[in-house]
């Protein structure tokens, strides 16, 4: 079956099984490897990415569910202005460790900042409590969300979307 | 103590560092394992289904083995695949491998085991009871032990303490991609795992004589290991590799993350059963009797090493002036349980903290007093004789003190359990953790490292020990930067590949920094005095010709430091490290829940390299020693297997204390091991507030609602 979605900003379409999941279409057919496969039942966001702007775990999408909307991953968000401010704030804050959870946490803390970057530490939590992170205690993600708070404060960015 | 950028940050934030399940080569196989699904028994037949041409899959199995069927381990009792016998769920049967993963996972689901099935051991408090379960060797400590009758003004103060597995849930899956060479008639191993070196002699056993040569590399990002991938991936690489070389074509195995709760590595489960005898006026703790026994699983393999370690943890940060400790493992039909940071003494000092404020609540001192009179002092003898030549545990315990205001919160909460139906608590511990080797471990280990100054003054460093997301390559290059002055960026440790890094060891033990860095750091000092410069970017850029050049330095052991390992008496570890912890928690007696609100922390981990690097290890393993004592937990009675993360309930930002983290003595000489400790003290400390909270002594972890809403039920009978 022909699905058709936009995917980080270009349009794309694909053959296949319509009951595939969105992770493995993402990381089989477009090489998009930031999307990683860790609990494989919508538990731990690593696998995170933007459908029609809002994070889903794209373990549980069939890529049917896919057809006409759009998608972004991690790939896609570090490429735009945002994308860099949040990955910039996550570098100086020295919050990565493995990183094998971090495109997914780059990918929910865009949508947290794109809609509501309050700086309230109990807000940011609630809003990354579905991403799970094994190595850092997540206090410097939240350090880093919230220094990529007062960022956009400070700064007029271009909002474009992708 | 500067907080330089991580080298690997960046990649890894936007996702282009590449993981195992990220690599891909051409004509590659997917592979997977068939194991074992009951406890105990023997298989009697295996079939195949119909539907399926069984020549497009490669198998191995027990037979095909060309060298030996033993996972090469401390002690080597585990075959990489099962003869007949079932040991254990999760026993591996098969290697199979297709080029189509879906194709090859129909396959399995559709081959039929049949098993006699005989009685097996699960019940985790069955085992560690029944003395009938003990296999291997036990070991002792004795320490100015007699025999003779305590008097009877001592309070004498039993317990017994129960532990759970824990799964060390790295968020990357075990996996392993194996490629033979038929014209070199060569093996090469990529994976992730902590420790390469232990990863090619398993591949060597596996393999016999019928490869020239093993090389084992890890790969780029290895996504947490926690001890999950010290020896598990020594199986899993075995049998990819015999996949490989019989396929003749390259053959990645990726467990799903089902098969890795069910079948891999965990924490061992523990009783520890402790007899006291303390003056009850003084408060001095007399003598201590400890029976510590951990459930290795189904086979010992490294088990003895973390029971060993574990009966020198486990008098913890007090002088017990006599003592008798004895170690047993307990032979289970569960998978085998392995290394998992801290390796045996988050147990034992779960246990000690916890029977330090039973004591106190006995004899009617507070936990505070009970610490201030027993603290390991200068001077002070450890079980093992090892004499404390430093008073850093002291200081650590009084900046915690001062720093939660535990006194004054002890009293306010008292206060306010009476006035209010919800309860607040405060939990107050200290702990420590020998860096490295135990014994004479690292003088058996003789690491080696080896660095390359080439002529761009580019400094490439050479050890086997990985980047695992502890921020060691990092730490590592920084400490060598400092040394020999060359810039941060021009310094790199080179992914380890067991055919160019000398063996430097396994990254395991929080030995990386302490043990290797350390190393490094003596080879960087002794490449200035040999080119008798300051400035070595200076001298390779006058004297081209004899760059690039490589260096190596080997591990020499302190003279001095003598352990006998039937006695186990004399230094168990050369250095130390020492914390002290208070931990706050809200219990809301309506859910039976335990909510921890602020976790002050106060370590000497001797120099610290990187204040955010170092400060990430503590955040991180104080969140898993939260997970361990209040939710995780993989066999619940009368609850299917554990198979996923929605059953296995880990911490998540909404579970994340407030912490405050210090380091005392950070511009020593020597930056000790920082790793593990953090998971050492926070479940006691939590433990000990919901004492506060509820008044409840309850001696099992973890302190689940189900568990507390009982203890509470019972002891109101």
């Amino acid at each position: 079956m022909i699905i058709n979605f936009h995917l980080n900003g270009k349009v794309t379409s694909i053959d296949t099984d319509p009951m595939r999941r969105l992770l493995d279409v993402l990381r089989e057919d477009y090489k998009l490897t930031s999307v990683k496969e860790s609990c494989g039942e919508g538990e731990c966001g690593a696998c995170a990415v933007l459908l029609n702007n809002v994070p889903v775990t794209s373990c549980l999408i069939n890529i049917i569910q896919v057809d006409g909307g759009n998608v972004i991953t991690a790939e896609g968000i570090s490429e735009t202005p945002l994308g860099k401010l949040i990955a910039d704030s996550y570098e100086e804050t020295n919050a990565v460790q493995c990183g094998f959870c971090f495109p997914g946490f780059l990918v929910t803390s865009y949508h947290y900042l794109n809609n509501d970057p309050d700086i309230d530490e109990d807000k940011i939590k609630w809003a990354l409590s579905g991403n799970i992170c094994r190595c850092t205690g997540y206090r410097k993600i939240i350090d880093a969300v919230q220094l990529a708070c007062r960022k956009l404060a400070d700064q007029e960015l271009d909002h474009e979307s992708i | 103590m500067k907080s330089k950028p991580r080298k690997d940050g960046r990649a890894k934030i936007t996702g282009k560092c590449r993981f195992l399940d990220d690599y891909s080569l051409e004509d590659m196989l997917h592979g997977y394992l068939l194991y074992a699904t009951i406890d105990k028994g023997k298989i009697i037949n295996i079939s195949y289904p119909q539907d399926f041409d069984l020549n497009e899959f490669t198998i191995v199995q027990a037979s095909d083995i060309p060298g030996q069927n033993i996972v090469p381990e401390p002690v080597s009792d585990q075959p990489f695949m099962t003869e007949g016998e079932v040991l254990h769920f999760g026993q591996v049967i098969m290697g199979i491998a297709h080029p189509d993963l879906k194709t090859l996972m129909s396959f399995i689901s559709a081959i039929k085991i049949e098993y006699e099935e005989k009685k097996a051991v699960i019940d985790v408090q069955n085992c560690l009871d029944d003395k009938i379960y003990q296999f291997g060797e036990c070991m002792h400590i004795s320490h100015k032990h007699n025999d003779e009758k305590y008097p009877e003004h001592l309070k004498h103060i039993e317990d017994v303490f129960y532990t759970q597995h824990q799964e060390q849930a790295y968020l990357e899956p075990q996996g392993m991609l194996a490629e033979y060479d038929l014209n070199n008639n060569t093996i090469k191993i990529t994976g992730t795992m902590q420790c390469p070196f232990f990863v090619e002699e398993a591949v060597k056993t596996i393999m016999g004589n019928t490869v020239e040569k093993v090389i084992v590399e890890t790969s780029e990002g290895i996504g947490g290991a926690f001890g999950g991938k010290e020896d598990f991936p020594n199986l899993l690489a075995g049998i990819t590799a015999l996949l490989a070389y019989k396929a003749h074509k390259p053959v990645k195995i990726k467990l799903d993350r089902a098969d890795d709760l069910l079948i891999t590595t965990k924490r061992h489960p523990s009783r520890i059963a402790i007899v006291s005898y303390t003056d009850a006026i003084t408060g001095e703790i007399e003598a201590v009797n400890i029976d510590y026994r951990l459930d290795a699983g189904a086979y010992q393999t490294l088990s003895p090493v973390v029971l060993h370690r574990g009966i020198l943890h486990v008098s913890g940060g007090y002088d017990l002036p006599r003592c008798e400790i004895s170690g047993f493992l307990h032979q289970s039909n569960t998978p085998p349980n392995g290394a998992f940071r801290g390796f045996g003494a988050p147990q034992a000092i779960f246990a000690i903290e916890s029977h330090i404020d039973n004591i106190s609540k006995a004899i009617g001192k507070t936990p505070l007093e009970m610490r201030q009179i027993n603290i390991l002092r200068i001077n002070d003898e450890m079980p093992s004789g090892q004499v404390i030549k430093e008073d850093n545990l002291n200081e650590c315990f009084e900046r915690v003190l001062e720093i939660s205001d535990y006194t004054n919160k002890y009293k306010q909460f008292e206060q306010y359990n009476k006035e209010h139906k919800d309860k607040k608590g405060i939990g107050l511990v200290l702990a420590m953790h020998g860096g490295g080797y135990t014994g004479n471990g690292e003088k058996i280990l003789k690491s080696k490292v080896k660095m390359r100054l080439d002529q761009n003054a580019d400094v490439q460093i050479y050890v086997a020990n990985v980047e695992m997301g502890q921020g060691a390559h990092t730490t590592l290059s920084q400490m060598v930067n400092e040394e020999l002055n060359i810039p941060l960026e021009k310094v790199n440790v080179q992914i380890p590949n067991t055919g160019k890094t000398p063996n430097s060891g396994p990254t395991v033990a929080s030995r990386t920094i302490y043990i290797v860095g350390s190393l490094l750091q003596k080879l960087a000092a002794q490449i200035k005095t040999e080119l008798k410069c300051d400035d070595i970017a200076d001298y390779i850029h006058n004297n081209q010709k004899v760059f690039p050049r490589e260096y190596e330095l080997s591990f020499q052991p302190d003279p001095n430091d003598d352990f006998d390992d039937k006695t186990n008496q004399g230094i168990a570890y050369h250095d130390f490290s020492w914390a002290a912890c208070v931990v706050e928690i809200d219990y809301d007696p309506l859910q039976y829940k335990v909510k921890v609100k602020k976790c002050w922390n106060v370590l000497d981990i001797g120099r610290v390299i990187n204040n955010d690097i170092a400060l990430g290890q503590v955040y991180g393993g104080v969140t898993q020693a939260l997970g361990w004592a209040l939710t995780e937990n993989i066999y619940k009675k009368g609850y299917p297997r554990t198979r996923g993360f929605t059953d296995y309930t880990l911490p998540t930002t909404e579970d994340t204390p407030e912490m405050m983290v210090e380091f005392i003595h950070t511009e020593s000489a020597v930056a000790k091991g920082l790793g593990e400790i953090p998971m050492n003290y926070p479940a006691p400390a939590v433990r000990n507030a919901l004492i506060q909270a509820t008044g409840i002594i309850i001696n099992d972890l973890p302190l689940t609602p189900e568990r507390i809403y009982h203890e509470i039920n019972r002891s109101s009978l």
